[in-house]
């Protein structure tokens, strides 16, 4: 049986409910796939690595011209049943690697062999691209570069999207901002192309534009912003990693022209997994891991203060803490003392020996179908993870499930449909620069908010005397995407995409300080319920035609609308008259909040693809946007790019054997939209004491407009030595003209914020290298080892005269000449020297970004296909304000960043310090600026074993595999470091511009085992 | 074998929903109102409140800052929020110090004076609206006048700080007209202004038509976050922040608590046994006791009473060598008080009991470091105050009040001084 149209259509209809049609779906789909028939066989065999003998999984192995086919297991293993009796061409094919062909024959009741060795493509020139071009392409045709990452390729079992893209995109930072459940990352690729506007990355998910900055802080609408766990989650990460077959980044304007006005910052596109022809393929995975943190304290190599030497003569309080952690062990899981240790506490949690607390349990189970026929296929999924954070009241429990089906009911159209819902439960600890949190007064030991670092007087912001947390910060996000495809190609050279997609994200932040709470007596409750949505329309043609026999045309055009709504509205309590489990309308006081934004960016485009000889292609595109922030009058903005690019190697006069070479060059423009009535005069209803009133809120300019990002890259890619080794260079230059400044206003005018303009320029510019190499390639046995460099060099190019150099908070500069943005403030003008200090104002330190990244990864290819990789990373020539450090020893806490100096004063007195150490250490002074260090660092990121399992230790099993995985298991930081971890954040989570630290708990390592079996 | 259809159609209807999606640009904030709403009479009244508000965040932050500067508090901790900086801990008010207390009073100062243009173009939505506008104008300049060095008005120039004053005059004498409680408000601010200003006959004159009894309050409410509560009373309310304390201030014997129940109720404080939320930069940890005089964040702050009108009576009598009539006024307000009565043997003496009384009668409302400016300008002999109020001996933090330093006044603030081109 197969569905006709108008089963399509009815299958539309139900399809909105949700959950119900995709069981329909499934239902279809089985009801779909090919039945056993007479005169039927079936196809089987095994695709192997050929240089190293390695099974492979993730081939796509199909009959060709008929839509039967299958997918290799972990094994390398496939099976395609009911084949008709026939002779037929079997190709199997994956992203990295040349197609093989075989000709098999079928007999009736017979099984036919076809067994390939597939040979790695370095290039894969002829793979498909979707990002940054109308309608796919092949690489050989782009002039840019994209970063694509093929989940099939990723050993490590990744526990989220942002863990998958650090250190596997040349040209992308991917900042984790602290260790809290559920934390996002900030991600940068190719640096900061705004001061003002967000600097994430546009993320689509399958065609459908997903909400990108982070979600709502969980905080009280009144009262000091830092009450909160101070981290936010990212939407990147209601992606199940699991699903996703593999991930295109695009990192500047010379890519993402097409995208327009908010694409400047780079785009990232999430393919996930689809059905395949066959029969169902079903996959369980079960992980099971802890998490805990490296020391993040001082270097004691030379030793304590005397003074410091706590109950050990180590240094650890009788509470067990120790200046290694910060002083905050008691409360970290994985980092507890020991029960001897606090054997004087009783109550206080501790670690009583072996397996009793390795860390921070993590869990996650996965299961997922995958099969179809001709023209109905499917993926499903769902899985469930409950996450333990380090921190005592952190976890994180989540489950994602996904529907993806792709019908073919007519020869000339296909529609697919993609849906996943998340729910996203997280309960945090209260951290952060936050006095009513564990992490502030931890560290501030004994000059905390409660003048005492005794477990018991800092437990009762974490938890109550009968274990109940003392304070509930939970954040539940339910995130539903769901995009409807229809691609028809009319005639054999004309084909037309059109993509409906919806993104709703609802989240509940709800904060409580309940009666009887330590630092608010009466209680203090708000919940925060958000809507974010978009809402895409996308269409694409695409015309291909030839000019003449060496010279064709791929004319594309096309049209996008993103309709973006943000709404939220909060309920506000204090006051409560008791203790309990209250709800906001309980207290004594209570408020009401409600904001909403509607935003629309909608363009058009027109590109045009010339193919010469297959080897030299130009492509020249536009375009066209609006956006609703502009205002009224100030109409459509165009975006122009053109590229090209040569197959070198595909000339006559090319030695074959000297390996492809691909030249390429783009240039292009982007651009990012001021918000909504950012260009108008505007009042903001403040109220006082209950009665209306307006206070000045933006100052408004009618003149307001987008800021272009223009740039250029060039570069190559290339793959010598019978394709072991591959190279890809390229080299970028963006500007970024009309720049949108946060411009302060005068104070005397009355408005006290910032009005954004149109003025100044900066640019950026680098060069990203990614070299890999198959060191050795044997039977059984093979080394590939890589490497990515990255450069980014940025500049505030011009600021006008009325302009001048502002800040941007956490010692973050805008400044004529110097980095985007820099870090400016007060140092020290003879540093080693045995003196006072001697002040400098306003110097330069540097950068806050990270200059040059480098990462390197290497894979052991061992017998039975057991894989060993290894994957660090480097990120270096930045600065980083330490806040925590500097909010402490302002209030002269004994900060163990100072344990070297206080142990030269105790030795030696205090004119043994040097200038720097006595700015820092000792109180008259102390001057916080002095607190910014280079923030250099090398991690390794994973450590991740392979192993294939015996085919017959799960019966009925087609392969299981065994993975152990070490993530940010080791770490360097340069001797100028100071304490807690260069990689942390403050208190907006990755949401923001300049990253200096506050008091959070670094990202933890992460152990994982993981076990796969596919059915 | 699948069949094949025109797909005409669908091709039209996406093009369609595209170019249709592509032409909505409607945008939705409903939050912010627009300028041209406010020319509305029906938004008066919460323009006037928008005065009153601003003027209560300007309060906050100079207040505050100038109370820690002129000891009226001692600093017991944080740094950040809530807190007390190092510099003010010293007694230093450094132009990028204090961007936030610039940057409220002048927009106080602009909203008050920008709306009583508009409530003039519109029209008077409701009588009084337009006194009470320039009540909060009055107040607003008044609080720049005396806490600013100088002056610089909407975007303009460097101006003497008396052009506040000045305005601030011309403020209250238009609010005047609004009779009742406003009127009475505005007499008793343009006396304290005029004072300010050195005329003291005006000043004596608006003084003497305001009676003792009478009171003017700035309100604050403890229901909707920091930026309405009363600052100085939530910055020790240990909710968290226990940033000052009425340790190592002159009162610190004087004022009433329970170790000194005889003390003088207008300076109440707690005893605890507390310490400060952090160590200080010049004692580490010290003993914390709050003040009482605000019992909780949502306590309004005195603008003008007549307890300062005697006081500006008793100071022109001092100023003209009457320094016993100066002291009868002085033991007046103690006797109002229900305190003992002190007695002056020279002019000396009872300017010492003068600026206690001041002291003590304007504590924590902003006035005492305009106070001191103002004796420091007219040739007062300032070490009549008490020595803890005073730079320490040997200027170091180590002793004394602590103070290394005592700025009188705040200067132009960085966010300014960058922005302006006038003052380049």
């Amino acid at each position: 049986m197969r569905p006709s149209t108008f089963e399509f259509t009815r299958f539309g209809l139900r399809a909105r409910s949700g959950l119900a049609g995709a069981l329909a779906l499934a239902l279809l789909a089985f009801l779909s796939a090919p039945g056993a028939a007479q005169n039927t066989g079936t196809v089987t065999g095994a695709v192997t690595d050929a240089s190293t003998g390695a099974a492979m999984s993730a081939v796509q192995v199909y009959l060709v011209g008929t839509g039967l086919g299958a997918l290799s297991a972990g094994n390398g293993r496939f099976i395609i049943l009911n084949v008709p009796a026939g002779t037929y061409q079997v190709r199997a094919e994956r992203i990295g690697y040349q197609a093989d062909d075989q000709s098999v024959t079928v007999a009736a009741g017979q099984t036919a062999t076809a067994d390939f060795g597939m040979r790695a493509q370095a290039l894969g020139l002829d793979e498909i691209v979707v990002t940054g071009t109308a309608g796919a392409k092949r690489r050989r045709e782009i002039g840019n570069t994209v970063a694509q990452i093929d989940l099939s390729e990723v050993a490590e079992p990744v526990q989220s999207v942002d863990a998958l893209l650090q250190g596997r995109v040349t040209g992308a930072t991917i900042l984790q901002s602290s260790g809290m459940a559920g934390g996002g990352a900030m991600i940068r690729l190719r640096g900061n192309v705004s001061v003002a506007m967000s600097n994430q990355p546009i993320l689509y998910v399958d065609g459908v534009r997903v909400r990108s900055d982070g979600f709502a802080k969980n905080v009280p609408p009144v009262g000091y912003s830092g009450r909160s766990s101070n981290d936010i989650a990212s939407p990147l990460n209601s992606i199940n990693p699991a699903d996703i077959e593999r991930i295109e980044v695009i990192k500047g304007s010379a890519a993402t022209t097409l995208y327009g006005t908010e694409a400047a910052a780079g785009v990232i596109q999430i393919f996930t997994k689809r059905g395949h022809t066959g029969q169902a393929r079903w996959t369980a995975q079960v992980e099971q891991g802890f998490a805990r943190e490296l020391p993040f304290g001082p270097d004691l190599a030379d030793g304590l203060p005397p003074s410091e030497r706590g109950v050990d003569g180590e240094g650890m309080l009788a509470s067990g803490a120790r200046p290694e952690y910060m002083y905050i062990n008691p409360w970290l899981r994985g980092n507890l003392p020991t029960c001897d240790e606090v054997s004087g506490n009783p109550g206080q949690p501790c670690d009583s020996g072996l397996f009793s607390d390795w860390g921070a349990w993590q869990q996650r189970y996965a299961l997922s179908v995958a099969g179809g026929s001709e023209t109905l296929r499917y993926f499903m999924s769902g899985s469930w993870e409950d996450d333990l954070g380090v921190l005592p009241n952190d976890v994180e429990e989540k489950f994602v499930v996904r529907g993806n089906f792709t019908f073919e009911p007519l020869t000339n159209l296909q529609l697919t449909w993609n849906t996943s819902y998340t729910n996203d439960a997280i309960r945090n600890t209260a951290a952060g620069n936050n006095a009513h949190g564990l992490t502030l007064n931890a560290y501030r030991r004994d000059a905390n908010y409660l003048n005492d670092e005794a477990f018991d007087a800092i437990n009762p912001f974490v938890r109550l005397g009968d274990g109940s947390e003392a304070q509930s910060i939970t954040t539940d996000i339910d995130h539903l995407i769901t995009g409807l495809t229809a691609t028809y190609s009319p005639m054999s050279n004309w084909t037309n995409r059109l993509t409906v997609g919806y993104d709703l994200a609802q989240q509940d932040n709800r904060n409580l300080r309940p009666f009887g709470f330590i630092r608010a007596q009466s209680g203090i409750l708000s919940d925060r319920r958000y809507r974010f949505s978009n809402l895409t329309l996308d269409y694409v043609g695409t015309l291909d035609f030839g000019l003449t026999d060496e010279v064709r045309s791929s004319f594309s055009w096309g049209g996008q609308s993103v309709t973006q709504v943000d709404e939220s509205t909060t309920s506000y309590g204090d006051n409560f008259p008791g203790p309990g489990d209250p709800t906001v309308s309980a207290a004594g006081n209570t408020l009401g909040f409600e904001e909403r934004q509607r935003l629309v960016t909608a363009g058009f485009f027109f590109q045009n693809v010339f193919d010469i000889s297959n080897k030299y292609f130009i492509t020249a595109g536009v375009r066209v946007d609006g956006n609703s922030a502009f205002g009224k009058d100030l109409g459509l903005q165009a975006y122009p790019k053109v590229s090209a690019s040569w197959v070198l190697s595909d000339e006559d006069f090319w030695n074959p054997d000297n390996g492809q070479v691909k030249v390429r060059a783009a240039w292009g423009q982007s651009g990012r939209a001021p918000g909504a009535f950012d260009a108008v005069r505007t009042f903001d209803p403040v109220g006082w004491g209950g009665a209306p009133a307006f206070f000045p809120l933006n100052v408004g300019n009618s003149e307001l407009g987008p800021e272009r990002t223009t740039e250029w890259e060039a570069g190559f890619d290339a793959a010598f030595i019978d394709d072991r080794l591959a190279v890809e260079l390229t080299y970028y230059n963006q500007t970024t003209t009309d720049a949108l400044f946060n411009v302060r206003q005068i104070p005397s005018q009355g408005f006290l914020g910032s009005q954004l303009q149109n003025v100044g320029e900066l640019k950026n510019s680098g060069v990203e290298l990614g070299v890999n190499a198959s060191i050795l390639r044997r039977s059984d046995f093979g080394w590939d080892l890589g490497t990515t460099i990255y450069t980014n060099n940025s500049e505030v190019t011009d600021l006008p005269d009325e302009v001048p150099s502002f800040s941007l908070g956490n010692d973050g500069w805008v400044v004529e000449g110097q980095p985007v943005p820099v870090l400016q403030a007060n140092c020290v003008d003879n540093p080693t020297a045995l003196a006072d200090p001697v002040v400098r104002q306003d110097c330069n330190y540097g950068p806050n970004l990270p200059t040059l990244t480098v990462g390197v990864n290497t894979t052991l290819h061992l017998p039975r296909g057991i894989n060993l990789t290894a994957r660090g990373e480097y990120q270096g020539g930045h600065y980083i304000s330490n806040g925590a450090e500097g909010a402490a020893l302002s209030r002269s806490v004994r900060f163990p960043s100072c344990f070297d100096s206080y142990r030269i004063i105790e030795s030696q007195g205090e004119g043994a310090l040097t200038a720097l150490q006595r700015g820092r250490c000792v109180g008259r002074f102390f001057d916080g600026d002095y607190l910014i260090y280079p923030a250099d660092f090398f991690k390794v990121r994973e450590l991740t074993l392979y192993v294939p399992l015996p085919d017959d230790l799960f019966p009925g099993a087609a392969s299981s595999s065994l993975t152990l995985s070490g993530r940010n298991i080791w770490r360097w930081v340069s001797d100028e470091w100071s304490v807690l971890d260069p990689e942390m954040g403050a208190n907006d989570g990755f949401n923001t511009t300049v990253r200096g630290i506050l008091e959070h708990v670094p990202v933890p390592s992460v152990w994982t085992a993981a076990l796969r079996v596919t059915f | 074998m699948r069949t094949t259809i025109n797909g005409v159609s669908a091709l039209a209807i996406g093009c369609f929903l595209t170019v249709a999606s592509a032409c909505d640009f409607d945008v939705v904030n409903p939050g912010p109102v627009q300028e041209e709403f406010l020319v509305d009479e029906a938004a008066q009244p919460a323009l006037v409140n928008g005065m009153g508000r601003a003027l209560a965040e300007a309060q906050n932050w100079l207040g505050y800052t100038s109370a820690a500067v002129a000891r009226e508090i001692h600093p017991s901790g944080s740094t950040g929020s809530f807190g007390i900086s190092q510099e003010w801990q010293r007694g230093e008010l450094a132009f990028d110090e204090v961007d936030t207390h610039w940057n409220t009073g002048q927009r106080a100062r602009w909203l008050a004076e920008n709306g009583i243009g508009i409530i003039r173009d519109a029209g008077e939505a409701q009588p009084g609206l337009l006194a009470k506008a320039n009540l909060w104008a009055g107040y607003a300049n008044r609080l720049l006048g005396e806490m600013m060095c100088e002056g610089v008005i909407d975007g303009g120039p460097r101006v003497a700080h008396t052009e506040y004053l000045n305005r601030a005059e011309a403020n209250f004498s238009a609010a005047m007209a609004g009779g009742g409680t406003v009127a009475m408000a505005a007499t008793a601010g343009r006396a304290s202004v005029r004072a300010q200003l050195g005329n003291w006959s005006g000043a004596v004159s608006d003084a003497g038509s305001v009676p003792s009894t009478f009171s003017y309050l700035l309100p604050y409410y403890s229901t909707e976050g920091d930026a309405q509560r009363n600052r100085i009373q939530f910055a020790s309310a240990a909710e968290p922040y226990k940033a000052h304390s009425s340790w190592n201030t002159w009162y610190q014997n004087y004022g009433r608590s329970t170790n000194n129940p005889a003390g003088d109720p207008r300076m109440p404080y707690l005893l605890t046994n507390q310490t400060g939320d952090a160590a200080t930069l010049c004692c580490g940890q010290v003993d914390w006791w709050p003040q009482q005089k605000y019992p909780d964040s949502g306590a309004d702050i005195e603008l003008s009473s007549g307890a300062e009108m005697r006081l500006i009576e008793a100071e022109d009598m001092l100023n003209t060598g009457n320094w016993q009539g100066a002291m009868a006024k002085v033991n007046a307000l103690r006797a109002a008080a229900g305190m003992a009565p002190e007695t002056a043997n020279s002019a000396a003496e009872a300017w010492g009991f003068y600026m206690r009384e001041h002291g003590i009668e304007t504590w924590l409302e902003g006035r005492r470091l305009p106070a001191f400016r103002r004796w420091s300008a007219n040739g007062v002999d300032m070490t009549l105050r008490h020595p803890l109020e005073q730079v320490s001996p040997n200027g170091e933090q180590g002793d004394g009040s602590h103070l290394v330093q005592q700025d009188l006044c705040f200067p132009i603030a960085e966010s300014e001084l960058d922005t302006n081109i006038n003052l380049r």
